[in-house]
């Protein structure tokens, strides 16, 4: 299920995972750790909204 | 003989063996929305079926209202009492303030019924014509504790007014004391009213005295009156408990729904021991919340609120008539409610039993995230429109009684709207704010706080400065004896800054509000003595990841665009509807608006966007274009420059302008610098520019939030915010093309968000280069003030509604973090 960051608009898809952040491909956006951000503006998974 | 009410079918005890009496509640005009609708479409079959409900509920009385402004009460209540004494078993209670409908109602009444109600309020007038009629019918009667002075509320005053009431009834009038049900009222616990804590006390002692000094009585309650303001729910619990309490203190009767009642039985010892705790204002030891918050908090982890009962749905007397009306964002008939309320309730118990807690209810919702911000602006708007009915009305010493708040943007930073958001929440809370607006320095802040005698100051800014200038202020506000709790707030603060940098240098609590409603709960709290500063604990804290590729070599090779010009330019003719096309919906709708996913499903959110969301925004372009409040402008330039280690060096005017960015810590180290070649690779170009969409719209924006149109307030400086953002991303693509490096087009916005282009503008107070003493430099090369941008003494810009940016052309740069 993709997620989007409700700050910036990045859109997490769990196909391809996030390389800036070493998150591999297959990752579902509820298994990334809690430390993550948002890769392009820093926000926090909570600012995350699911997408579909 | 045992005091007995009776109807055509049967006579009923009015001390049952398992007491109370049951008063069926819900054949009311003014409490009960279904029986008034049925009224009003003189479907009085349909009322029939409200009564004939309650008696298959277990009720053993029935209260029957019929008042309503413009029909004739008499007709209607003489034509229910006829068909109720036909068609239902129990006796009646008839309800009503007209003496001679109670004469006409009581003439036909085939069987003992009970008057609803006598008081002391005029004096002695009323009491004396309807003791006599009561006399005379043989029927019983309920006696409010409200004296000259307004309704009794401490137990001595209950009792006096009741002995008042005995003497007339029993001394004048000869009714005999099982008579007269005394109703010694109660109010809520549920508001968080300073004044009500002990109100269940009051009243349960007032009946103990009641039965005890004036043998023989009967006493009766409004048993739900106990839980305004809390949840459906929490409210049936409560109030079952409280009846429970009453009961054992020698309660009769009770008006109560029937159909909610519970028995002690049914109630788990963790709901009852929270009941209890509130009922009688206990601290648990240990715990750190008061009883009232503790409740709310127990029955908000319980089941939820949407109650699906066709039933609940329509209670609606005046009090939840008007709750609803907060609640719904529905301003329609707002004063028709707060007049009927105000005959019978003094403003200033409207706005702290009513209004306040609908509006905390609203707060409870937004953070289960059931309800989403423009929501609750919308029922702000409502709140505030009835406290602005009912203010005038109030005495001036009501107002006063409040907690104070200070509210202030710091020096040298002018965004507000995170602190205007906080004085919405807070006003419409029952709290007394006081805004000192922007760019306010910390000794008028100390001024104002002592004049105005404030209990809280809170602070505010966006820009990385404005935290410094908040941690630096700290020192003075202690010498200076403010001597009251700060709150913080503001998007560069964290939890951790607050709680190392700010709290030790300040002598009272110093605590971190990440938003409005944390900022409620401050407030809460330090009125319940229990606020502390804000800690951070660094081996429980989540370490951030730091996003962004781990080892880069910055290619030195890439060659040095050709520019049209050298210098600055100004634009001033730029077409709004460029920039629209590039307005970030999404970041617009979810993150400045609010309108999160939350819970809803896919389709309900798709509903809520395509029906709601879209409209509004749809609306606002139609209203920029027409009444030209985007008016875009842009300043803007080539300069040739060299990177010198962490400083880009520009060359201008024979003069050098120097621009130093801060490295990274971690790898990849990167910095600004970096994408810039050094004087001995060939020396290179950079872009700048500083654009803005005029001021017209920021002036819109702080008219609308002066006449208090919260939603609107939001909505509009969302929109302004975003089109600003347009903006730069309009002309950092144009300053893209000008320099023939725009052959990779984005893909969508998505294309734009994740930067498809080449190179990266870097925005000014933005992370990878927070300092914003950049400006000086930049307002010298650009000249910006010929667009109407000027700077304020932290160099931040003004209008709000203004960007800066350094552009860099290297095909490696994006943006990063430092």
């Amino acid at each position: 299920m993709r997620h989007i960051c409700a700050n910036c608009g990045y859109i997490y898809d769990p196909e391809e995972g996030d390389p800036l952040n070493d998150i591999p491909p297959g990752t579902e956006f509820d298994d990334l750790p809690e430390e993550w951000v948002c890769p392009l503006c820093y926000a926090e998974k909570e600012m995350f909204d699911p997408l579909d | 003989m045992k005091p007995s009410l009776s109807s055509l079918y049967q006579s009923v005890e009015l001390c049952q063996d398992i007491p109370p009496l049951l008063i069926g509640e819900r054949c009311n005009s003014n409490g009960s929305k279904r029986f008034r609708e049925l009224l009003l479409a003189d479907d009085f079959d349909g009322c029939l079926k409200v009564a004939l409900e309650q008696e298959s509920a277990g009720a053993h009385v029935l209260d029957l209202c019929s008042a309503y402004a413009g029909r004739d009460e008499s007709r209607d209540l003489t034509t229910l009492v006829r068909m109720f004494a036909k068609s239902v078993k129990l006796p009646l209670m008839i309800d009503s303030t007209t003496p001679e409908c109670i004469e006409q109602c009581l003439r036909l009444y085939p069987g003992r019924c009970i008057v609803n109600s006598i008081n002391l309020e005029d004096g002695g007038v009323n009491i004396r014509r309807i003791c006599r009629m009561v006399k005379r019918h043989g029927a019983a009667v309920v006696a409010l504790t409200i004296n000259e002075s307004g309704m009794a509320m401490t137990t001595d005053d209950k009792v006096a007014t009741a002995k008042a009431i005995y003497d007339i009834a029993v001394g004048e009038f000869g009714l005999r004391p099982s008579d007269i049900l005394f109703d010694p009222l109660t109010f809520t616990v549920g508001a968080g009213d300073e004044s009500l804590r002990d109100a269940a006390v009051q009243t349960l002692d007032a009946i103990r005295r009641i039965k005890s000094e004036l043998p023989g009585v009967m006493t009766v309650l409004g048993v739900s009156n106990i839980s305004f303001g809390l949840s459906r729910q929490s409210r049936r619990v409560l109030n079952s408990v409280f009846l429970h309490q009453a009961v054992e203190a020698g309660l009769d009767a009770a008006i109560v729904d029937t159909a909610k009642v519970l028995p002690l039985a049914r109630i788990s010892e963790d709901d009852r021991r929270v009941c209890l705790d509130l009922l009688y204002d206990r601290s648990d030891a240990g715990a750190e919340q008061g009883p009232l918050m503790r409740f709310i908090d127990h029955f908000s982890t319980a089941a939820t609120d949407g109650d699906d009962d066709a039933e609940s749905a329509d209670h609606g007397v005046p009090q939840e008539q008007l709750a609803t009306k907060v609640l719904d964002g529905d301003k329609d008939g707002l004063e028709d409610v707060l007049s009927i309320l105000l005959q019978r309730h003094p403003p200033l118990a409207i706005i702290n039993q009513i209004l306040v807690p609908a509006m905390r209810h609203v707060g409870e919702l937004f953070g289960r995230g059931e309800l989403l911000l423009p929501f609750v602006l919308q029922s702000a708007e409502v709140m505030k429109a009835a406290v602005d009915f009912l203010e005038p009305l109030m005495e001036k010493a009501d107002a006063d009684s409040s907690t104070k708040i200070l509210l202030a943007t710091v020096q040298g930073d002018v965004h507000d709207i995170g602190k205007n958001l906080v004085e919405i929440i807070l006003s419409n809370n029952g709290y007394t704010v006081y805004n000192l607006g922007i760019k306010v320095p910390a000794e008028v802040i100390v001024e104002k706080a002592c004049e105005l005698r404030v209990d809280m100051v809170g602070l505010s800014g966006l820009l990385v400065k404005s935290a410094i200038v908040m941690k630096e202020s700290m020192v003075q506000y202690r010498d200076a004896g403010l001597g009251v709790p700060i709150l913080l707030g503001g998007a560069a603060l964290t939890r951790k800054f607050v709680a190392e940098e700010c709290v030790p240098d300040y002598d009272h609590p110093v605590v971190y509000c990440a938003d409005a409603f944390a900022g409620l709960k401050a407030v809460r709290e330090h009125e319940e003595g229990v606020l502390q500063s804000t800690a951070y604990e660094a081996a429980a804290a989540v370490r951030r990841m730091k996003p962004g590729a781990k080892n880069a070599e910055v290619l030195r090779t890439n060659p040095v665009p050709e520019t049209p010009f050298l210098g600055a330019r100004h634009v001033v003719d730029i077409d709004p509807a460029k920039l629209f096309p590039l307005v970030n919906r999404q970041a617009l709708f979810r993150g400045r608006w609010g309108y999160r996913r939350a819970k809803m499903s896919a389709e309900e959110y798709a509903d809520l966007i395509r029906n709601t969301v879209q409209p509004i925004y749809d609306g606002l372009v139609k209203r920029a274009v027409d009444e030209r409040l985007v008016q875009p402008k842009v300043a803007y330039g080539y300069f040739p420059c060299y990177s010198q280690g962490d400083t880009v060096v520009i060359e201008h005017d024979g003069r050098e302008f120097e621009f130093r960015f801060p490295r990274q810590t971690e790898p990849p180290h990167l910095c600004i610098a970096d994408y810039f070649r050094t004087r001995d690779e060939g020396g290179d170009i950079a872009g700048f520019f500083v654009a803005t969409i005029g001021r017209a719209i920021g002036e819109e924006t702080h008219r609308l939030y002066d006449t208090d149109q919260y939603h609107d307030y939001l909505m509009l400086h969302g929109f302004s915010v975003e089109v600003t953002d347009a903006l730069a991303e309009y002309w950092h693509e144009v300053m893209r093309e000008e320099l023939g490096i725009a052959a990779d087009k984005p893909e969508g916005l998505t294309g734009y968000v994740t930067q498809e282009y080449q190179g990266s503008r870097y925005g000014f107070g933005y992370p990878a280069c927070p300092d914003l003493d950049a400006h000086v430099p930049v307002f010298r090369l650009l000249e910006p003030d010929l667009i109407g941008v000027t700077l304020t003494e932290n160099m931040e810009m003004v209008p709000e509604q203004s960007t800066s940016a350094i552009v860099a052309h290297h095909p490696q740069a994006k943006y990063f973090a430092v």
